[in-house]
């Protein structure tokens, strides 16, 4: 039998011995300090700007009411209490497990299912129209139903999430099987791959850096529909603590989610992002 | 492939860290009481309800009787669950996910309408709504607001109905006034950002834009038509025939709730600012400027009240065909003596994390 990396070897070799480490040695130490500075600028300047614009006054009256935006004080002010009762803590972990369970669920049948639609000809024609169907829909018309079929909690907020992100991952998958080269096939037919093989060795390495892409993205659409599918199907998490707030005319409180909302999503795109350091999908971010 | 692995393998722990952080396996609690605001203190209780509200005064006497609930002679414990939205309450009755709950009584007539077999039981308070235009505005009465916008909690809410009986009554068709659904805690703020002329909710939302010197009140629902109903205590009939004493318990704590809540109004708007999440200033001053602004007396449903929403509600095409009252309203449960309930302040009032 062949050595398993051979197909690797034999279908990108230009690529693996592209010079890009090169690139990135050049003065690495300045680069990290720019890049760690120039965010913390730009987001002292917000504050600034967040902080000053509530004090303006245009000829006795204020730009802006505190009803209207809280200053950033205010915000900081109502940390620890939220801390102190544990619901901060309790709703970003409701959070995380809706989009933890939702996603990881969509990935594991997503990603099948468009292997499947893009290897099979006949399965694309039968279920591509009813795929685009569900992956056009916006995923929060599904609310009413998740709540009349899942109740109030996580499994109406996870089937949410599933259905945002499994369409689009499905498609995504089934494009990049399709713009995979035909020669690759043939080569690997002449090696004699089949099934698992020609799974394992040329199609998944092949469409990676592309699922990855459309992981990250799907990710990004999935933690906006978490918070918006709790602040009605859910009695916890992020969104629901949005919600709540605002009933309780509580907007500092509202801006306070928002800006953990925020920083959790960013985090949850650096966590995927580093999907793409795996060295069999490098050659894919190497141009 | 040890590199996939390895990911995977984070991945599973990952969740599997996340999903114990929350589910807490080692902290036992029941389902019901990871959702509630507040559990109601009654010692020995040998079973739970769990009844729900929205943070409106309307609902007020609902966490005053889960925090009364120890003089339960059901041995009931009452627990308080705090919902957000009326649709999300009228789904969670159709799947009897919850079988009591305070809501709006066209919403309930509808329910009903449908098929899903609810009652009326108690009503949640009198009064306590207000048609608010912006401070400046010189109007006098709806006449003067013709091609303005106003907002409706919900097109199955009270306030809707009786805010087109008043246009009717002052000579002023449907389309003069445009009626728009908007979440009460928006309208304070899209009043002030001239995005709708005034608004008719029920409390606190209508006294937010006073305390913030944006809105007045135009009328006050009592003086439109005295002793407004916007909420009644609605439950589920399998509640009714299988724990008929349950329901009992429940009415009798609401209605000595509200007499309690009546004669003790800044102690009320102290106890249950912490379950509302609101301001306990904005609630006191709901509750005593002026005194009559909120009543929790009289909370019998009558058929001729209720007779009277349905028939605007039929009018205005919100109901299709008519509920017969004997079928809607059940004052079985209602007691005769209302004595107001004995209820100790707290030195610091504990609220369940959620």
């Amino acid at each position: 039998m062949i050595d398993e990396k051979a197909p690797h070897e034999t279908l990108t070799p230009e690529i693996r011995t592209r010079p890009f480490e090169k690139k990135k040695q050049g003065s690495p130490k300045r680069f990290d300090i720019a890049s760690l500075l120039l965010p913390l600028l730009v987001l002292g300047l917000v504050l600034a700007v967040w902080a000053i614009v509530p004090t303006l006054k245009i000829r006795g009256h204020p730009l802006v009411e505190d009803y209207a935006l809280p200053p950033p004080l205010t915000v900081l002010q109502s940390i620890p209490d939220e801390v102190h009762t544990g619901r901060l803590f309790s709703d970003t972990v409701a959070s995380l497990f809706r989009i933890g369970a939702g996603f990881s669920l969509a990935v594991a049948l997503g990603v099948p299912l468009g292997l499947w639609l893009g290897s099979r000809r006949s399965v694309r024609a039968a279920l591509l129209p009813g795929v685009n169907f569900f992956r056009n829909l916006s995923p929060l018309a599904w609310i009413p139903f998740a709540i009349l079929w899942f109740g109030i909690g996580d499994p109406a907020a996870i089937f949410l999430i599933f259905m945002a992100s499994f369409f689009p991952l499905a498609m995504a998958t089934m494009a990049a099987v399709a713009t995979i080269p035909v020669v690759h096939f043939r080569v690997a037919k002449d090696y004699g791959f089949q099934g698992r093989e020609l799974l394992l060795h040329v199609t998944l390495p092949a469409i990676l850096p592309q699922v990855i892409t459309a992981l990250r993205v799907t990710a990004g659409v999935a933690w906006i529909v978490v918070v918006a599918a709790e602040m009605v199907g859910c009695k916890d998490g992020l969104g629901y603590g949005i919600y709540d707030a605002r009933s309780a005319l509580r907007l500092d409180l509202v801006a306070l989610y928002m800006i953990i909302i925020g920083l959790l999503g960013i985090g949850l795109d650096r966590l995927l992002s580093q999907l793409t350091r795996l060295p069999g999908v490098r050659w894919g971010y190497e141009r | 492939m040890s590199s996939s692995f390895k990911i995977v393998l984070g991945v599973v722990a990952a969740l599997a860290a996340i999903a114990l952080l929350r589910f807490q396996p080692w902290h036992h609690s029941a389902t019901v009481a990871d959702a509630t605001v507040h559990s109601g203190p009654a010692t020995g209780a040998r079973q739970a309800l769990t009844v729900g509200f929205l943070p409106v005064t309307c609902h007020l006497t609902c966490p005053v009787t889960d925090f009364a609930s120890k003089q339960s002679s059901s041995g009931t414990n009452f627990s308080s669950q705090r919902f957000t939205d009326f649709p999300t309450v009228a789904e969670a009755v159709k799947t009897k996910k919850l079988l009591a709950t305070f809501m709006i009584v066209p919403l309930a007539m509808k329910l009903r309408e449908q098929g899903v077999p609810v009652k009326i039981c108690y009503l949640g308070h009198r009064d306590g709504s207000e048609i608010i235009v912006r401070k400046d505005d010189p109007a006098k009465s709806l006449r003067d607001l013709k091609g303005k916008t106003f907002a409706i909690p919900s097109p199955f809410s009270n306030q809707n109905l009786v805010l087109h009986a008043l246009m009717h009554q002052q000579g002023i068709a449907d389309t003069d006034i445009k009626c728009v659904p908007l979440p009460p805690p928006d309208m304070p703020i899209a009043l002030a950002n001239h995005a709708i002329d005034g608004y008719f909710v029920g409390e606190p939302f209508a006294a937010k834009a006073e305390v913030d010197g944006t809105g007045r009140v135009l009328y006050y629902a009592k003086d439109i038509w005295p002793h407004f109903i916007s909420c009644a205590l609605v439950v589920h009939e399998d509640l009714i025939k299988e724990h008929p004493d349950q329901v009992r318990d429940l009415v009798m704590g609401i209605a000595r709730s509200g007499a309690w809540a009546d004669g003790h109004r800044v102690e009320a708007a102290k106890l249950v600012a912490p379950m509302y999440r609101q301001n306990e200033k904005l609630l006191e001053f709901v509750l005593t400027k002026p005194k009559d602004r909120v009543s929790y007396s009289m909370l019998t449903p009558t058929d001729e009240d209720l007779q009277k929403i349905e028939d605007m509600a039929l009018k205005m095409g919100i109901m299709k065909k008519p509920v017969p009252m004997s079928e809607l309203i059940d004052r079985q449960f209602i007691p005769k003596d209302i004595q107001p309930a004995e209820i100790k302040m707290p030195a610091a009032i504990k609220v369940a994390a959620r």
